[in-house]
């Protein structure tokens, strides 16, 4: 049982990488800063380091959310199990449907669901849950938000350029910020391994401890570091494939400058709230970063019911995968035929998951999560600005014309 | 509290690394300017920002990995 566990604890570690290899690098490889093999190995080394740096996640899952015992509520594998197989079948479920969801929420919500049932309410540590999960889940995209919207704004600011004789704009030269979203994904892919990693990382330590091979309170082994690290490293390498196949496609417009912004916010904030033991969803943070960035932008706005639509789906994820969790926790709990059917079910779900995205064509939007986010903010005022550039692009160069015509050239390269 | 605590880092680092950042995207620029009289002092400029940035990056990591800090 325990074995079980930690094989298909190791697998969701798999495909939480494989998912999230395009939240990090698909900007770089868009704006074409870098190649998209390097840019793929990069994020798996990036995300095996990360798994190294801290173990505080790790500690809030296997210590803090359930109860694990001595002279507490006893919790077996059988109940992790139920809640590891309730997180993976809604994960499938949303992932199918297209729904925003959370893998780390889910995760969540099917353990607290299966402990719920088989246990009791009083094997939750109500106050843990709501500290390190609940809060951060609803504060961390607001303020990785907030971040990208002032550091947007303050990166505009400080490389706008303007003729100090005749006001009108120089050529922006933000190219820069190109080269800087390497180095700034590559935080993003790292910031990804101290937290996401670590979920796994928690829930086989729980196995432990619930098996009692490990003493309860204790933090994870350096083998059950070593296999995470490793599993969300090649899960990131092998799903970094499906964005080179999606490169044609396009993204959603994000200029370097604001991606810079937004990504720096991403990473700092999940680094931060890692080293502090909160667990977060990754992807919510990186989509607070992009909505707010956007806001950022001059002549955006936002699209509210978009994003109202991504919240409500990140509010269903605690509870619904709890249900499945919960239901599942039922079935075990019916003795070694319901583990059995649990067991069965649960690798059909996933094989059936597996082929089905072989099926599929893949297209930016299930490659990309952070995608919907930036759908959520609209560039209304695009083509009014684009004619106001190009007025001025032209009274510059009738201008400067005259007099230098290398001006000119260097006019027309505005937007880079 | 804690959740202060990390809002006040991730704004801070945040702000820190942009500004930082794009102050040498800037300084880059003005030493490519045409006219300018002293590209290479502009561009030093530039490069110290970017230094300093990359500093900013590796002293919160610093700060954040248990390794260095016990």
């Amino acid at each position: 049982m325990v074995a079980l566990v930690i094989g298909l604890a190791l697998f969701f570690d798999f495909t939480n990488g494989f998912h999230d290899t395009a939240n990090a690098m698909a900007t770089p490889i868009a704006t074409g800063a870098i190649k998209p093999r390097t840019a793929v190995a990069l994020a798996a080394v990036l995300n095996l380091v990360g798994a190294f740096l801290s173990t505080e996640v790790a500690k809030t899952v296997s210590g803090g959310i359930i109860r694990e015992g001595s002279g507490g509520v006893q919790i077996t594998p059988d109940i992790i199990f139920a809640g590891l197989m309730g997180a993976v079948l809604w994960n499938m479920a949303t992932w199918l449907k297209g729904l925003p969801s959370s893998s780390s929420h889910a995760l969540f919500g099917g353990l607290i669901g299966a402990a719920i049932v088989g246990v009791g309410f009083s094997s939750v540590n109500l106050e843990t849950l709501l500290q390190k999960v609940i809060l951060p889940a609803v504060f961390a995209p607001v303020i990785a938000g907030l971040s990208a919207y002032v550091c947007t704004r303050l990166a505009y600011a400080l490389t706008s350029r303007q003729d100090p004789e005749t006001g009108t704009k120089l050529t922006q030269k933000r190219g820069g910020f190109r080269t800087g979203q390497v180095f700034t994904s590559s935080l993003v892919a790292l910031a990804h391994g101290t937290n996401d990693a670590q979920k796994t990382m928690g829930i086989i330590t729980l196995v432990l401890i619930a098996a009692g091979t490990q003493a309860p309170g204790s933090g994870p082994q350096l083998w059950v570091i070593t296999a995470c690290a490793l599993a969300i490293a090649v899960g990131t390498y092998a799903g970094g494939w499906r964005i080179i196949r999606t490169m044609g496609s396009g993204l959603t417009e994000v200029k370097p400058a604001q991606g810079f912004a937004a990504e720096t916010s991403t990473a700092s904030s999940i680094l931060a709230s890692s080293h502090l033991g909160f667990a977060l969803s990754t992807t919510q943070v990186a989509s607070g970063s992009v909505i707010g960035s956007g806001m950022g932008r001059r002549g955006t706005t936002v699209r509210w019911n978009m994003v109202g639509k991504i919240a409500l789906g990140w509010i269903f994820t605690l509870p619904a995968a709890g249900i499945v969790g919960a239901l599942t926790a039922l079935l075990v709990k019916t003795g070694v035929v319901g583990v059995l059917i649990a067991a069965v079910a649960g690798s059909a779900a996933i094989l059936f998951m597996f082929f089905y995205s072989r099926k599929s064509s893949v297209s930016h939007q299930n490659a990309v999560e952070v995608e919907e986010a930036g759908q959520a903010v609209r560039f209304a005022k695009k083509k009014a600005l684009a004619r106001a550039r190009a007025e001025a692009k032209a009274k510059a160069q009738a201008d400067a014309g005259a007099t230098n015509p290398k001006e000119n050239q260097r006019l027309s390269g505005w937007n880079s | 509290m804690e959740l202060l605590t990390v809002a006040g880092a991730t704004l801070v680092s945040a702000a820190v690394v942009v500004t930082l950042y794009s102050l040498g995207v800037r300084f880059t620029a003005i030493a490519a300017d045409a006219q300018q009289t002293s590209p290479r002092v502009k561009r030093s400029f530039a490069n110290i920002c970017f230094a300093l940035c990359g500093a900013a990056v590796l002293f919160g990591l610093y700060l954040i990995i248990p390794y260095f800090t016990k």
